[in-house]
């Protein structure tokens, strides 16, 4: 504290220039960042936008419809479908990843724990695997017959066999599962890596005063570990509402409704059925509804802990 | 000073970067600046090809062609003329080519496009030559009319492409289940006995009985099998959609026979569709072109001897195969077009047949006498190429339209949707016309 | 008697834990082992029903029909190139960007934060297109820097930079620094930098297996087999109509083998930087 008093004393000096000098090198620093969007991200962004009013096959001419290709999206059953589907998986597949990535974190970073870099790798397998790979896997266990994997295992519960790939909740919960599975990983070495930095001492200390495990948890590693919690909340949240790798995978190109997402809707309005005109003009009405769940989101993350 | 020693360190930072990749760049592999040093030769040539040097030809393919042994010779024997081939997967490559004509640059002076997509490139002729100014009319009478016009726009004046291989429609058959079922197992014979769909039908009621197996196992080949004997499919020369007056007919049939039990639930290219024509769960794989060979001996290889071909009641159609075309970007489009003609050409055709098993479209091919004799062992000694030859010429001139994806896939739903749900298919049926028409309305 | 059962309850959490990574790891893992098993049968096994759960004979076959059809090595070096760079790059770039936000003071800077954040918002499907034709403004057809440039873009790399060193560089160090006459640089690269190695090896993993397994960019600027990374050389193993799954998992598995090393290597990084981290407290 004393520390710091004396620091500002001996900043007032040059405070001016300090601060500028300051500004300038912090401008320097996330120029690069703004000098590489503007070029590659700003101008792709503008054409979408630019789109979203015309009419336009991707070949041919464009054609001015005002507001039309919004009130087609608008008005389109199936929108709204890949709309609640989106959210449906994104709290089937994202809201769990999240948690189980927090517990395999601190099971990982525990210090009993022994192999620790094997597990570690092993847990962050399904990121590195290719999507190739995770189709065939994936299509092997969610089969729709009885002898897929995940039937089986029903059978064995006394269940009868889902068909997974044509069912409303079947395709559903299928596409979260590989979401969850392939992104567990990911999560949980970000949060191993804000867990790790959070000094022992503290730890110690509450040992010390004889707080339990609980306690230390609540008062110690949720509140150092806040802003990864926020960043990995702020970042699957927009992951997960601009799903589209999984889904593609799962239901490849037919489209399903019980599975599509807003972006795969968009990205088949686009580039199967070249009507890019209504697909820029969903992708405006997502990023609209994309802004909004994220400031909710942040608003609602800032709140915890705190 | 700070301020400019920042400045100095950030533009340290940039050149470094920019170093960083130059450096990739070159490190990328001497055949990265060899592309470079190509393109720009290519530049140069634009000014220089009068003086007879050397022209460059970008070729885009995809799948096995086999087409670089043929490129390889036309070089030898044309030593002006370099061509660089570009293979990739099918998709990627249409992909490619769509965004290069979209966004204006990059595009090949060859590209091979498929069935599926011709009709999409015909929309932005403007985009391509038009084949009929470097002579393509005096090649037509090479190629099955057919396949010819698939390349054209609606009046005929416009010729994209030039056809490559085809995919003529017979019916591959299981030689054992047809046995147990107490059905011919010579394959004109079997042919002679299912002539009709309804026989088709009293078949697969024979077959469930006597051995409990399907007749097929995929309800969209049957489907797909009596949609391509259609006239008009799903469109109309005037892009309306006409699928209630035309593929219904196939759609019932194809329920009717999926309620009965007589026709399997397994979806193309699915592992349980592979795991089928290994153990032979099924009599009858409609429709089925010549490429479905290897596919049949890649799912199935123990199985030889027991597969036979026949032709398919009521006459075959196409499934697959390509055209050869030359985006407006190529600087020598004559050229291109002397190279492509020469590898469509009847004798190139028969070439890369048996390079690579491509089918080809010259019915000039099909009254040669080695070619007739190919026969295939594993296909109980069928003579392949003679059996998909008569397919070939039994093929209607159809047009497909440029949504034709949009319908199939919806149709391909609600066929899935009955096969595997069992739900009602006039429900299916409409639930499909509704999708399909929200995303016509929109193009 | 207390510590007993003190000890008592640490083995039974301890049996705990380790029953639950164990469970993940190998749920994690067991499509990874699969993909091997596949790679190394033939065709018609991978297809047979029940799957095959243990390696075949083809292993040696299956790679040789890989390195036939596709120049798998030079596409591996491709890839190797791109990632590296692009993972050094967005390393420097990110924690100086993540640096300023987190510690320093000026104009407009939650606006610019923010302006980083809503980036991420945009569904990028739709830029393909005019992506690609500023890369062929910039004539970067077939070229590299085509996508390593845009990939220095990391909006993610810089709000975790900034959440990072926000928590773990102490304001006072960053002043103290400052006090003893330090340039702004220098305060980065002589007190930041070495607490948040840690934060370093977590990017670099993601953003090294991002690079080297994204296929939809690399497939629309890369055309010519010399420029091909693993992934778009890997297409080519796609055939038309027919497919050899064996074949394709080959190729893909041996993909993942230089992804795995690279991940040992870094990991290494993290678990050596904790160990610093905990001599020098």
């Amino acid at each position: 504290m004393a520390q710091t008093e004396t620091t500002l004393t001996t900043k007032k000096k040059s405070s001016l220039s300090e601060k500028t000098k300051e500004a300038i090198s912090a401008y320097i620093y996330i120029s690069p960042f703004f000098i590489l969007f503007g070029i590659f991200g700003l101008f792709p962004i503008l054409f979408s936008f630019y789109l979203g009013f015309q009419k336009w096959n991707g070949l041919g001419e464009m054609e001015y419809v005002g507001l039309q290709n919004f009130e087609w999206i608008l008005t389109d059953q199936i929108f709204w479908t890949s709309l609640s589907n989106t959210l449906i998986m994104w709290v089937l597949g994202t809201i769990p990843q999240l948690i189980i990535g927090i517990i395999l974190a601190y099971a990982l970073n525990s210090a009993l724990i022994k192999m620790k870099s094997l597990f570690r790798v092993a847990i962050f397998m399904p990121y590195v695997t290719s999507t190739v790979a995770v189709a065939i896997v994936f299509g092997i266990m969610f089969n729709n017959q009885d002898f897929g994997l995940f039937n089986v295992i029903l059978g064995w519960l006394g269940f009868d066999p889902v068909s997974w790939g044509t069912s409303w909740w079947g395709v559903k919960i299928a596409i979260s599962t590989m979401v969850f599975w392939r992104w567990v990983g990911y999560n949980t070495i970000i949060y191993l890596a804000g867990l790790q930095a959070i000094p022992n001492e503290l730890y110690e200390a509450a040992q010390i005063d004889g707080a339990t495990i609980r306690q230390k948890i609540q008062y110690i590693t949720i509140p150092m570990l806040r802003p990864i919690i926020i960043l990995t909340v702020f970042t699957s949240t927009i992951g997960a509402l601009q799903l589209f790798t999984e889904p593609l995978i799962y239901i490849g190109r037919s489209f399903r409704e019980e599975g599509i997402t807003v972006v795969l809707y968009l990205y088949r309005e686009a580039f199967t059925n070249l009507s890019f005109g209504p697909a820029s003009a969903a992708a405006i009405i997502l990023f609209i509804i994309i802004i909004i769940i994220s400031s909710i989101n942040v608003f609602i993350a800032n709140r915890i802990g705190r | 000073m700070k301020k400019w020693l920042m400045t100095i360190l950030l533009s340290l930072v940039v050149f470094s970067l920019a170093a960083c990749s130059d450096d990739s760049d070159s490190t990328s592999g001497d055949s990265g600046e060899e592309d470079s040093t190509s393109e720009n030769s290519g530049n140069e040539e634009e000014t220089s090809s009068d003086s007879g040097e050397t022209v460059a030809l970008d070729f885009w393919i995809f799948g096995s062609t086999g087409y670089q042994e043929l490129v390889d010779e036309y070089m030898e024997e044309n030593p002006n003329v370099e061509i660089t081939i570009n293979e990739g997967e099918m998709n990627d490559m249409h992909n490619n080519l769509f965004t290069s004509i979209s966004a204006g640059s990059g595009a090949p002076d060859i590209a091979q496009i498929e069935i599926s997509q011709v009709e999409k490139f015909l929309e932005a002729s403007d985009q391509f030559y038009n084949l009929n100014d470097y002579g393509a009319n005096d090649v037509s009478g090479n190629f099955l009319d057919w396949k010819w016009a698939q390349a054209q726009n609606v009046d005929g004046s416009f010729q994209i492409g030039l056809p490559t291989d085809i995919g003529p429609t017979t019916m591959f058959y299981r030689t054992d289940v047809m046995e147990e079922a107490g059905l011919p197992t010579d394959r004109e014979e079997l042919a002679a006995e299912i002539d009709t769909w309804d026989a088709y039908y009293e078949a697969a009621k024979t077959v469930k009985a006597e051995t409990g197996k399907f007749i097929a196992d995929t309800p969209k080949l049957v489907f797909n099998a009596l949609r391509d004997q259609q006239e008009q499919q799903y469109f109309n020369k005037d892009n309306e959609l006409i699928i209630e007056e035309t593929v219904k007919e196939a759609y019932d049939y194809t329920t009717k026979m999926i309620q009965e039990g007589l026709v399997g639930q397994n979806e193309l290219w699915t592992p349980e569709w592979g795991t089928a024509m290994a153990e032979g769960t099924y009599a009858t794989l409609p429709g089925a072109p010549g490429w479905m060979v290897a596919n049949v001996k890649g799912n199935a290889p123990d199985a030889s001897g027991l597969w036979d071909i026949a032709s398919i009641p009521e006459g075959a159609g196409n499934w697959g195969g390509s055209f050869l075309t030359i985006p407006a970007e190529s600087e020598y489009p004559q050229e291109a077009f002397d190279f492509i003609s020469w590898l469509t050409a009847p004798e190139q055709q028969l070439r890369s047949f048996e390079i690579a098993g491509l089918f080809p479209s010259t019915p000039d091919v099909y009254e040669n006498e080695e070619f007739l004799a190919t026969t295939d062992e594993y296909f109980s000694g069928a003579p392949t190429a003679q059996i998909f030859a008569e397919a070939a010429q039994a093929v209607e001139t159809v047009h497909m339209g440029v949504n034709y994806a949009v319908v199939d896939t919806e149709l391909s739903t609600a066929l899935t949707n009955v096969a595997v749900d069992g739900a009602d298919p006039q429900d299916e049926w409409d639930a499909a016309v509704e999708r399909i028409n929200s995303q016509l309305e929109r193009q | 008697m207390s510590e007993k059962t003190g000890s008592k309850k640490v083995s039974i959490s301890k049996l705990f834990v380790y029953l639950l990574l164990v469970i993940a790891a190998f749920l994690s893992i067991f499509p990874l082992y699969w993909m091997f098993v596949m790679a190394t049968n033939h065709n018609s096994v991978i297809n047979s029903v029940p799957p095959a759960f243990i390696p075949g004979s083809e292993l040696v076959t299956n790679f040789t029909n890989v390195i036939n059809t596709i120049d798998f090595f030079g596409a591996i070096w491709n890839s190797l190139i791109v990632s590296v760079v692009t993972t050094i790059g967005v390393l420097f770039l990110c924690s100086l960007a993540g640096f300023a936000f987190a510690k320093f003071e000026f104009k407009g800077k939650n606006f610019l934060f923010v302006a980083i954040l809503v980036t991420m918002m945009i569904p990028p499907q739709l830029g393909l297109i005019p992506q690609y034709f500023i890369i062929t403004q910039l004539d970067w057809l077939n070229d590299l820097k085509a996508i390593i440039v845009p990939g220095l873009i990391d909006a993610f790399g810089i709000f975790w930079m900034r959440q990072y060193i926000s928590s773990n560089v102490p304001d006072e160090l960053v002043d103290a620094a400052k006090i003893d006459g330090c340039t702004n640089f220098r305060v980065y690269w002589n007190i930041a930098v070495p607490v948040i190695i840690p934060a370093f090896a977590t990017l670099a993993i993601i953003k090294f297996m991002y690079i080297w397994n994204d296929f939809l960019w690399p497939l629309v600027v890369l055309r010519e087999e010399s420029s091909f990374t693993i992934q778009v050389a890997l297409r080519g193993l796609i055939d038309n109509y027919v497919r050899d799954n064996g074949m394709i998992l080959s190729g893909t598995f041996w993909a993942t083998v230089p992804l795995i090393i690279i991940f040992l290597l870094l990991n290494r990084l993290f678990i050596q930087s904790l160990t610093e981290g905990a001599v020098k407290s």
